[in-house]
């Protein structure tokens, strides 16, 4: 397989990894700082798609303008959820299944309004891509990847150089003690729980912009991102966006030297091995 | 009087873990809670800083009744605790530490200052201020858990068997800090293992033996009470 | 109470046999397929409750193994003309061989926790469709059964498919039920409850979890091959799509996965609902309304239907043949019971357990440093020192929590160290832990009677487990508590459930880990008495304690520990008048 091949499919992963690291940082925090395995995470970012697409052909608004309704809206969104779950006292493991529900029912909800077809956003840029020597760089999935890269760093930044995500990290680690020195936890919690939701939105507008839309598609992210968020290390903004360029990358050249069917195995053998190798990254 | 418990009943689950206890510490004091393991000191002062809930009896700071205030708030009333164990968020860093504990309102605008305070009663921090507190050792990390108390600005603070799990010498410092932080007007409730290094430290002591306050005095006459060589030591 | 059982199973009878007998009764195709489709659901739930609903590891992948059948069936029967039939037990074996290698692997990760399990097996069916996708066994279009021959068994082809579920079914019930009254199933109730505890009483976990995990899945496999031939085509979207997992976990929430019949009767519910209430062309609604449903189970009804009703019928039953139950409560020692411990060697003074330069450091802390110690047959020794001396440290060692950094620990002159906790107490060392880890969802003697099962030599006596269950319950005073489940005790009677299951598993070694910490006086002066009446059975006995009078009434001897090491060792009033270790607790200058 010709160089140029490689490094084109290399290129496409690399970008692709940006989309898998977007959807991951969200699942990661929530996972890792609010102990909620939040699996609708996913339907939530394609509800997000599939609006932007509306709103994109039914009235023309352009993707970017349409992010300024969706995003904030899943803040609420998102607190709204957390709410049940402080509500309802819910545990780690029950969060898992209430949100598989939930994911379900966003599912059916996308496939009663859009039905099962395929649908495309066609936007104008969907063909334009940068010339580097002898390769292509798609623009659409390459703003995806920037704003991936953007938000990771952001979250990182937030997490490690405010005070409060130092304090949600905290809180996260130690609960009772955060609070013996006045660390509100709960209220935090929501704080994060609305970004995570926020980000969800995010991801959707470019998925919206990058990919095919189904409502079947929904479960076929579920494996890889969940591989991305335990390969990355929970509440890891840089390591979600590492671990989702490793896997975009190894997907790509799989699928063009092998055979593109193979991918979905190439995440889950990353995983598998990783856990053998070091079961303490767990 | 700054702090005034007053007949405290806490269980762990149904399990009583201390029964009718009342102590006084007095503003700039310092008061040693001492006896055997198990025996209930570590619940006494846990419920005191908000992190257990008593079933019943009263907590007063300056005369306000704290014990029904929710965990977060009770800081606010000029408590910062030391715990067992350290407990320090051992994946931060000295500095990230040290500023959380100055994250209630009212510290927070003096952080720079008390910053500065607890570099200068313990050097070696500001030399590491970047390293992992977990990295640390033991007595370092004794250091970083009573610096990031002292950032919260406490008119008291509770310590939970600093000494434990440290070196004699370690220990020799430890306490001395203690005395030094008290001359600087900051009242201390202190709960150890320790006997002899308590009570010398000590202005008043109270003795507690399997969840009761069995004793109470001045400490230097308390250190010669054979009630004590009895509950350490059976005989 | 006989009467009833023997009426269930008339009633059971009378109720199979009017099951096969539909199809030759000439009922309608129509019906024959509806209920085929209940069975079906019965057999895939009961299956994944065998090891999900009973160990608590929840798998998603259930489709898995339900796919992994349809494919064999397919391929074999489809592609190569085996005789259908044959293909069955061919798909349950693949399927169950699948399991295990999944299991082997993902089993062995000692962080594994229930949300990573999940979604592990959820990810494995996206890996395996994409596999089958890929490769002829599928390729993409689906494989046609249409020409493979269904064999009739006297009646139509929906009859015969009909029977086959309703076989498979009623394998599911039985096997279900046949597990949960077994030692498998006692073993993974007890692994939902506390897989480190049930460890330690001897549980072999790792082996227990496989087995479920096969059988489950060879079921599945089953029910995939059967319901290939029903469908006449198997594609990869439908066969591994979301539903079943979903389904299956909904169905066993609702009706109370612990429970044999539980996911039995949430499958019936389900089916029928969604019969009932959704047409035959809207499938995402169905779908919909489950996923619904499961939210809101697991809000607020997270035990499930199924426990409350069987649960009150199962206790009228249960309550008939225990023995007569004292009415006085757990506060005196049972005086009329002779303890018969297995013969121990009455050569008293011999060495029972030998520690040789011990050490354990935990990274950077060295929390033993080189301890020798020996403990006596038939002695009680106590284990004291201020905190962080290393006293439950090196509890935990000996009973195999922790490997040694160095050193060594022997039994009657065996090596025990670096054995797995299950071995460990197999060789007859029992623990209790100072805050009682109790099975929850077991009852008091469910409890002790798994540890009778797992404990170390077998009795002599032959006793059953039921009976020796019972005996040491009545030993600690707590027979009148047999039917109660943990959580309704107090601390008391917990920590005596502790030792009447430490107790059931006969050890020759007894180590108590601070058993007194929370008790009135009146409590400890009767855990006194106990203790000593153990040992006067010939069980040795070293306990960790606080309590200093409690330990010098007691104790043979003294062992004190001090920041690692041992710092003295003697007879009790000696030793804690020792300046050494006056000085440890009080402070240097309390010791001249």
């Amino acid at each position: 397989m010709g160089l140029t091949l490689l490094a084109q499919s290399a290129i496409g992963g690399l970008l692709l990894g940006g989309i898998y690291g977007l959807l991951a940082l969200g699942l990661s925090l929530s996972w890792g700082l609010l102990r909620l395995v939040n699996l609708s995470h996913f339907a939530l970012a394609f509800l997000g798609a599939y609006l932007t697409y509306q709103l994109g052909t039914q009235f023309g608004i352009a993707p970017w303008l349409s992010a300024l309704v969706v995003v904030p809206a899943f803040f609420v969104a998102g607190m709204a959820l957390h709410a049940l779950f402080v509500r309802f006292q819910v545990s780690e493991f029950a969060s898992m299944l209430v949100t598989f529900g939930i994911t379900i029912l966003i599912e059916s909800l996308i496939q009663w309004l859009w039905s099962a077809d395929y649908r495309r956003f066609e936007s104008g840029y969907a063909q334009a891509s940068l010339r580097i020597g002898p390769l292509f760089v798609p623009v659409l999935e390459l703003a995806a990847f920037a704003c991936a890269a953007l938000l990771a760093v952001a979250a990182w930044a937030g997490l490690n150089r405010t005070l409060l995500g130092k304090a949600l990290r905290a809180a996260a680690h130690d609960g009772p003690i955060a609070a013996a020195f006045g660390i509100n936890a709960t209220r935090l919690s929501y704080l994060l729980a609305g970004l995570c939701a926020a980000s969800a939105g995010i991801a959707g507008v470019f998925i919206a912009l990058t990919s095919t839309l189904a409502p079947s598609q929904i479960e076929a992210w579920i494996g890889v991102v969940f591989a991305v968020v335990i390969i990355g290390g929970l509440a890891r903004p840089l390591g979600a966006l590492a671990a989702g360029c490793l896997i975009g990358i190894s997907e790509s050249v799989t699928m063009a030297a092998v055979n593109p069917a193979w991918a979905p195995l190439v995440a889950f053998s990353i995983l598998i091995v990783l856990l053998l190798w070091r079961p303490r990254w767990l | 009087m700054l702090l005034e418990v007053r007949n405290l009943h806490v269980s762990h689950g149904d399990a009583p873990a201390l029964w009718d206890a009342s102590l006084d510490v007095a503003a700039g004091q310092i008061v040693a809670v001492v006896g055997p393991n198990g025996a209930g000191k570590s619940t006494l002062i846990n419920t005191i800083a908000g992190i257990l809930r008593a079933r019943q009896g009263e907590i007063r700071i300056d005369g306000t009744d704290i014990a029904k205030v929710q965990s977060h708030r009770v800081c606010e009333h000029g408590i910062a605790i030391v715990p067992e164990g350290r407990r320090l968020f051992t994946h931060m860093s000295v500095l990230d530490n040290l500023e959380l504990g100055s994250w209630r309102a009212d510290a927070r605008g003096s952080a720079e200052g008390s910053l500065e305070r607890v570099f200068s009663l313990f050097p070696i921090l500001s030399e590491r201020r970047h390293q992992i507190a977990g990295s640390m050792s033991g007595g370092q990390q004794q250091m970083v858990a009573i610096g990031r108390a002292l950032m919260a600005r406490p008119r008291l603070l509770l310590m939970d068997e600093p000494s434990l799990g440290l070196s004699p010498a370690v220990v020799e410092d430890m306490f001395r800090i203690i005395r030094t932080i008290n001359e600087r007007g900051v009242a201390v409730l202190l709960v150890e293992q320790n006997i002899h290094k308590a009570l010398e430290m000590a202005h008043h002591a109270y003795v507690i033996e399997q969840g009761r306050i069995v004793a109470s005095g001045k400490a230097d006459t308390l250190l010669s009470n054979p009630r004590i060589r009895e509950a350490y030591l059976g005989v | 109470m006989a009467l009833t059982s023997q009426h269930a199973r008339a009633a059971t009878v009378a109720a199979v046999a009017g099951l096969i007998a539909l199809p030759y009764a000439g009922v309608a195709d129509f019906y024959l397929s509806y209920l085929y489709v209940v069975f079906f659901w019965i057999a895939l739930a009961t299956s994944w409750g065998i090891l999900s609903g009973y160990s608590g590891y929840w798998s998603f992948g259930h489709a898995a193994f339900f796919g992994a059948g349809a494919y064999t069936t397919a391929t074999l029967a489809g592609r190569w003309g085996v005789p259908f039939l044959l293909t069955i037990p061919a798909a349950a074996g693949i399927a169950a061989a699948l399991a295990l290698g999944i299991g082997w692997v993902v089993f062995r990760i000692n962080t594994l926790r229930a949300e990573f399990f999940a979604l592990l097996t959820l990810s494995v069916t996206y890996v395996l469709a994409a596999v089958i996708s890929n490769t002829p066994i599928d390729g993409g279009g689906g494989v046609y059964l249409s020409n493979v021959a269904i064999p009739q068994l006297g009646t139509t082809v929906p009859g015969a498919i009909y029977l086959l579920g309703l076989a498979l079914a009623f394998t599911a019930l039985a096997v279900s039920r046949r597990i949960l009254r077994s030692r498998l199933g006692a073993g993974l109730l007890a692994i939902h409850d506390d897989e480190d505890v049930a460890e330690v009483k001897g549980v072999p976990t790792l082996h227990y979890k496989l087995v479920a995990f096969a059988i489950s899945s060879a079921i599945a496999g089953a029910a995939g091959a059967i319901q290939a031939a029903y469908v006449g085509y198997v594609t990869v979207g439908e066969t591994f799509s979301i539903t079943v997992p979903l389904y299956v976990v909904l169905m066993s929430i609702l009706g109370g996965a612990r429970h044999w019949a539980g996911p039995a009767i949430g499958a019936a519910l389900i089916t029928v609902a969604l019969s009932l209430f959704v047409g035959g062309g809207h499938a995402e609604l169905g779908r919909a309304g489950v996923a619904l449903a499961l939210v809101v189970v697991i809000l607020v009804l997270p035990e499930g239907i199924a426990p409350s009703l069987l649960g009150r019928f199962a206790r009228r039953r249960n309550s008939a043949p225990v023995a007569a139950p004292t009415p006085a409560t757990a506060s005196e020692p049972g005086n009329v019971v002779v303890m018969k411990l297995p013969a121990v060697h009455a050569a008293a003074g011999r060495p029972l357990l030998t520690c040789r330069a011990v050490a354990k450091s935990f990274g950077g802390i060295r929390a033993l440093q080189g301890v020798d110690l020996q403990v006596e047959e038939g002695e009680i020794l106590a284990l004291v020192g201020p905190n962080g001396s290393g006293k439950s440290t090196l509890i935990n060692m000996i009973s195999g929590h922790f490997p040694l950094s160095s050193g060594s620990i022997e039994l009657h002159g065996a090596s025990i160290d670096g054995l797995a906790p299950h071995e460990v107490a197999r060789r007859g060392i029992a623990r209790t832990y100072q805050i009682p880890r109790l099975f929850n969802h077991l009852t008091v003697l469910e409890n002790v009677r798994l540890c009778a099962f797992f404990g170390g030599a077998p009795d002599a006596a032959g006793e059953s487990p039921d009976a020796l269950a019972l005996r040491w319950l009545a030993f600690t005073g707590l027979e009148a508590k047999a039917h109660v489940l943990p959580p309704a005790l107090n601390l008391h009677e917990r920590k005596f459930v502790e030792l009447a299951r430490a107790l059931a598993a006969r050890p020759r070694l007894l180590l108590l880990d601070e058993v007194l910490c929370g008790l009135t006086p009146t409590e400890v002066d009767h855990a006194i008495a106990m203790i000593r009446k153990i040992r006067a059975g010939g069980t040795t006995i070293v306990f960790v304690e606080h309590l200093m009078r409690a330990v010098v009434a007691l104790a043979d001897r003294i062992a004190v520990l001090d920041q690692g090491t041992l710092l003295a060792l003697g007879l009790p009033r000696e030793t804690m008048q020792d300046p050494r270790v006056v000085g440890a607790y009080l402070g240097a200058a309390h010791a001249a």
